[in-house]
């Protein structure tokens, strides 16, 4: 029982995280249908940005900086590398993620060097919750991933910019028609993306307190593989496939027979759900138009 | 006429005829008994590997516009059965022509299987689902050579494989490197070539046209995985050991990196651009040590980034077609590029537009170019 | 366009003829004025921390030696390469530094590249000892010798260490099941262990890894942590279990746990569990010839790097010094431009021969010798990093 309860915990903070990466996915591969393949690496960016500002010993202040650089940041990659390719075909989009992905870690290893820097944000501690030690800032990723998730869906149903968004993702042309200004959404959504993907930093150093240029590499795919378990473009679907991705991950971890096979078979299920169901399971059947 | 059909000729064959005399003269001082340094025999079997690769992967990424990031991958499992089947012969045959072709024949071979059950998903998945498809499987093939027991494949410590001689092993490399270019350009230039350009160009129009599309991917994706793991086994027999930390998904992007820079759809830029890499990753070593030996990869990314973006981006078209190569060699050489003498593999992206209206499919070849971009922009109403 | 690139390659093959056009020669080190040390080792990457040290410490011996007049007043010469722990890199590493003239070699500093070099090496005649690549298979060619403890003698001695202490109770064990040095200490530690000994296992592949809670989650009940890993995900552990596992508990590691009371920005005293390793140097020496060396290399490169790969890589210096001079007394003439493969046969033959190193830096203060398999002999010390608070 309490082996049970102590991996679900654990699944369900790691699930927080890659819910956060995955949120950013989905949001971006939605409106501006291409895979970011650079996602997972404004983690470590945003990671690195709180290394540099813990130096004032501010926790708030270096998250802020962090969020801050990234949405900034997103925004330029968004400019200068994939609006030039919007309309070219979608293997040249994705080539180019490839390498903005591998520009930001060849410049975070020239910046920081390759051995890995710890900082500790902030440390909450941990408490005993039914005899089991449990981390509260795997509370605090857990919580903030449900709050970002319900204020998401609520930008996106109920304000005039989140309609903008859906009807973006709907039809870009359509869209342009209806007056809506087709690159300030994309924009805007890849501002988001980042903004998440910065918090998905600051609960990677909350949860193991060390960063390297590589930090955002597996994170990135395997939040890719749940946001695909969840549907591309749903947001609910991108918090369940995080947390089911974040449970499988822990349960075959503590399988010794298993366990080092783990990225195998969190790759499997990726297979698999994108050859039998590739809509996930919240995300909308669409036809291929010609 | 004739001097016409004598240019393509000469052009078709250019770069087997370069390689050819490449592995003459260097087989020659080896077999002539000239010792080699070790340092250009090793480079020498790294740029045929490198260009075995890239000219395997350009097939997928350049021809038939599916992009795959699991190549390490096919190579992986060629370097590990090619190597295993090896290691298995008695060594005085392992380490020697019998044992390269048994590896090559298992290596290959299984990896063409592995690209058969990769070209499954490739049938129901386009663009950056079977990206990310190929990369996971790279990634499981990684994972499980990793973690077999030590009788196996060696687990953790690598598979011990029997070295060839290191003297000789790059004329068989080069050779290899000739099988691959005839295999897979004459392929390219046959009309299964041609359908698979044509899947590339628009899927559907290419079914509607008859074109069977399962079957041309598919023979695509075996083909190209066949060619990775011959590099495989290459690699295999060039190495004491075979560790699978090498076939990562970075050493997938390195090949990418290749095929990209050498020109999609341009097996010669490929080979180009296979050798120039290798060459620099192994000088570049010994140079930018330490942390400047990042700058290697920045380089990597800053050339993916500008290439890509150059070749692709709309709003570049017209200054494209102003400046490039082809203009200038026709400016310093003052011959004029006739229409007839396209060559098919020359066909670019930027040609045949990659999305057409559905009720343009049928007239597409009666449609002037620049009338259709006219369309297309108009009917569009300015998307981008 | 296509006769451009049909031109280019037609130029580079023309300039690659004539940049390589050069045959190799059965002596490299036919100009030498120096005798030449080569040695392949991270100096950036993961394990930097260990390459550093090495190349630091050699290179001081080098001096050393150097400044009293080198051997029979020729000198010494050491080139350090990087090989960032990747097998793959050594090829190149090995060819260049064998034609840059390398007769004698240090090898290389982890065990993955090492399994490459050792072959490479072999086909070319050059004696190596390696002061810390420490996989069994390392030393199994002739021209191959270890100054460290190989990893199936840590796993046997931590075996016998469990099974004499822990006898009839839980232990646990925390390893990289990718990895060949943490696998083959731990494949030689179930094997050694006694039956009475019941064992926890958890593991991780993914070199980037910095989330254990899983792993830590499995042994929180452990009172023993076997842990054959490196420095970086030993560090990232422990920091992550300290309210969880119980505050006495002991983390027991290898050789890898060395310089994890060095990293920046890991504080061990803020962990209450005790962190003891397994070692065949003592870095808080106060006195012999380990406190000389500790305050050699602190004064000349801080205390950052300062750990026993780095000793080990001084003793090798020494070792290889003292065989040569060894071999010259005994009438062997050893010429400044003499082939690696030459070298190799007076240095195995010496090796072999029963050489000892007298006041090694490592080791419990006995003289360090050799068997004929590679392998050291020496003594080793239990090592606490830090006691538990």
């Amino acid at each position: 029982m309490e082996l049970i309860l102590s991996t679900l915990i654990n699944g369900l903070s790691l699930g927080g995280i890659y819910a956060m990466i995955a949120l950013g996915y989905t949001m971006v591969y939605g409106i501006a249908k291409m895979l970011n393949f650079a996602h997972g690496d404004i983690i470590m960016v945003g990671g690195y940005v709180i290394y540099v500002f813990m130096a004032f010993h501010n926790p708030l202040l270096a998250i802020l900086m962090a969020v801050v650089f990234c949405v900034l940041l997103g925004i330029t990659i968004e400019k200068v590398a994939y609006k030039p390719l919007r309309g070219a075909s979608p293997l040249a989009v994705l080539i180019t993620a490839i390498g903005v992905s591998y520009l930001l870690q060849s410049l975070a290893q020239i910046i920081f060097g390759s051995a890995n820097k710890m900082v500790t944000v902030y440390d909450f501690g941990s408490v005993k919750f039914l005899g089991v030690p449990v981390q509260v800032s795997a509370l605090v990723t857990l919580a903030v991933t449900v709050v970002v998730m319900v204020a998401l869906t609520l930008f996106v149903k109920c304000t005039r910019l989140g309609r903008a968004m859906i009807a973006v993702s709907e039809d870009k042309g359509a869209a342009q028609l209806m007056g809506i200004n087709v690159d300030g959404i994309i924009t805007i959504t890849f501002a988001i993306g980042s903004a998440l993907a910065a918090l998905a930093g600051l609960f990677y150093l909350l949860k193991a307190p060390s960063i390297s240029s590589t930090l955002g590499a597996m994170p990135g795919i395997k939040a890719f593989t749940a946001a695909v378990i969840g549907g591309i473009g749903s947001i609910p679907g991108a918090m369940l496939g995080g947390i089911l991705l974040g449970v499988v991950e822990s349960i075959s971890y503590k399988i010794t027979a298993i366990a080092p096979y783990t990225d195998a078979i969190e790759f499997s299920i990726l297979i698999i759900i994108l050859l039998v169901r590739p809509t996930g399971f919240l995300g909308k059947k669409r036809r291929e138009k010609v | 006429m004739m001097n016409k059909l004598k240019s393509v000729r000469w052009n078709h064959y250019i770069n087997y005829i370069v390689i050819g005399i490449f592995t003459l003269v260097f087989g020659i001082i080896a077999l002539t008994g000239g010792r080699l340094n070790s340092s250009l025999l090793f480079l020498l079997e790294k740029i045929a590997i490198s260009v075995i690769l890239a000219v395997s992967l350009s097939l997928v990424v350049g021809f038939l516009g599916e992009l795959s990031l699991g190549h390490a991958g096919f190579m992986c499992v060629g370097a590990y059965l090619g190597g295993k089947v090896a290691s298995l012969l008695p060594s005085s045959l392992g380490g020697g022509i019998v044992g390269l072709l048994l590896g090559l024949l298992v290596g290959g071979g299984i990896a063409a299987l592995c690209g058969v059950v990769i070209g499954i998903p490739a049938l129901r998945l386009r663009g950056d689902y079977l990206a990310i498809v190929t990369l996971a499987f790279g990634e499981i093939v990684k994972s499980i050579f990793q973690n077999t027991s030590d009788e196996t494949f060696g687990g953790a410590l690598g598979l011990e494989t029997p070295r060839f001689d290191k003297n000789y092993l790059f004329i068989f490399a080069f050779l290899l490197v000739l099988l691959t270019l005839a295999a897979i350009q004459n392929f390219i230039r046959s009309k299964h070539g041609r359908a698979v350009t044509a899947i590339r160009d628009n899927e559907i129009a290419a079914r509607a046209c008859g074109i069977n599309v399962t079957k041309y991917k598919l023979l695509a994706f075996t083909i190209s995985a066949f060619f990775a793991g011959i590099a495989g086994v290459l690699y295999s027999f060039s190495n004491y050991t075979v560790q699978s930390a090498k076939f990562g998904y970075n050493y997938s992007i390195e090949i990418l990196v290749m095929v990209v820079l050498g020109g999609m759809g341009s097996i010669n830029g490929s080979i180009l651009a296979a050798t120039l890499i290798t060459f620099l990753n192994t000088k570049l070593a010994t140079i930018l040590t330490g942390d400047l030996a990042v700058l290697q990869n920045l380089l990597y990314a800053v050339i993916l980034i500008v290439i890509v973006i150059y070749n692709n981006a709309p709003k570049l078209k017209s200054f494209r077609d102003r400046h490039n190569l082809g203009v200038l060699w026709n400016k310093l050489v003052r011959t004029r590029h006739n229409p007839a003498n396209i060559k098919d593999d020359q066909a670019k992206w930027d040609v045949v537009p990659t999305k057409i209206e559905m009720n343009e499919v049928l007239s597409i070849d009666l449609v002037p170019q620049d009338k259709l971009e006219k369309r297309n922009n108009s009917g569009k109403g300015g998307d981008h | 366009m296509k006769l451009t690139k049909v031109l280019a390659l037609v130029l580079s093959v023309v300039l690659g003829l004539g940049l390589f056009a050069g045959c190799g020669s059965v002596n490299y080190a036919e100009t030498n004025t120096e005798y030449v040390i080569g040695v392949s080792g991270p100096l950036t990457g993961g394990a930097a921390m260990y390459g550093v040290a090495v190349a630091n410490s050699a290179q001081m011996a080098v001096d050393e030696i150097n400044a009293a007049g080198g051997l029979n007043g020729v000198m010494f010469k050491l080139i350090a390469t990087d090989d960032m722990h990747d097998a793959t890199k050594i090829s190149t590493n090995y060819s260049s530094m064998y034609e840059g003239g390398m007769q004698v070699s240090l090898g290389t500093v982890t065990t993955a590249p090492g399994l490459e070099f050792k072959n490479l090496s072999a086909d070319d005649n050059v004696f190596f000892l390696t002061p810390s690549a420490s996989g069994d298979d390392i030393p199994t060619n002739p021209n191959g010798y270890q100054m460290c403890f190989a990893d199936g003698n840590q796993g046997k001695v931590a075996a016998e260490y469990v099974s004499a202490n822990f006898s009839g109770q839980t232990i646990g064990v925390f390893y990289k099941s990718d990895d060949a040095y943490s696998k083959g200490i731990y494949d030689q530690f179930k094997s050694n262990l006694d039956a009475s000994v019941t064992v926890v296992e958890t593991t991780f592949t993914d070199a980037n890894t910095t989330d254990f809670s899983t792993q830590i989650d499995t042994l929180k009940s452990c009172g023993f942590i076997f842990m054959p890993i490196y420095y970086t995900p030993a560090s990232l552990f422990m920091m992550q279990a300290k309210d969880i596992i119980a505050a006495d508990a002991v983390y027991y590691g290898c050789d890898g746990f060395d310089g994890i009371d060095n990293i920046e920005g890991f504080d061990i005293t803020a962990i209450p569990q005790e962190v003891t390793m397994l070692s065949h140097f003592n870095s808080k020496a106060t006195d012999g010839k380990a406190k000389e060396f500790i305050d050699k290399y602190v004064a000349a490169f801080g205390a950052e790097t300062l750990n026993q790969f780095g000793a080990s890589a001084y003793d090798c210096v020494y070792a290889i010094y003292g065989a040569m001079k060894n071999a010259i007394d005994s009438g062997k003439q050893i010429p400044v431009t003499i082939s690696a493969s030459d070298l190799c046969d007076i240095l195995t033959a010496e090796f072999n021969g029963g050489y000892a190193l007298e006041g090694a830096v490592t080791g419990d203060g006995s003289p360090i010798s050799w068997e004929s398999t590679g392998y050291v002999n020496k003594g080793a010390i239990k090592y606490v990093i830090k006691e538990a608070n």
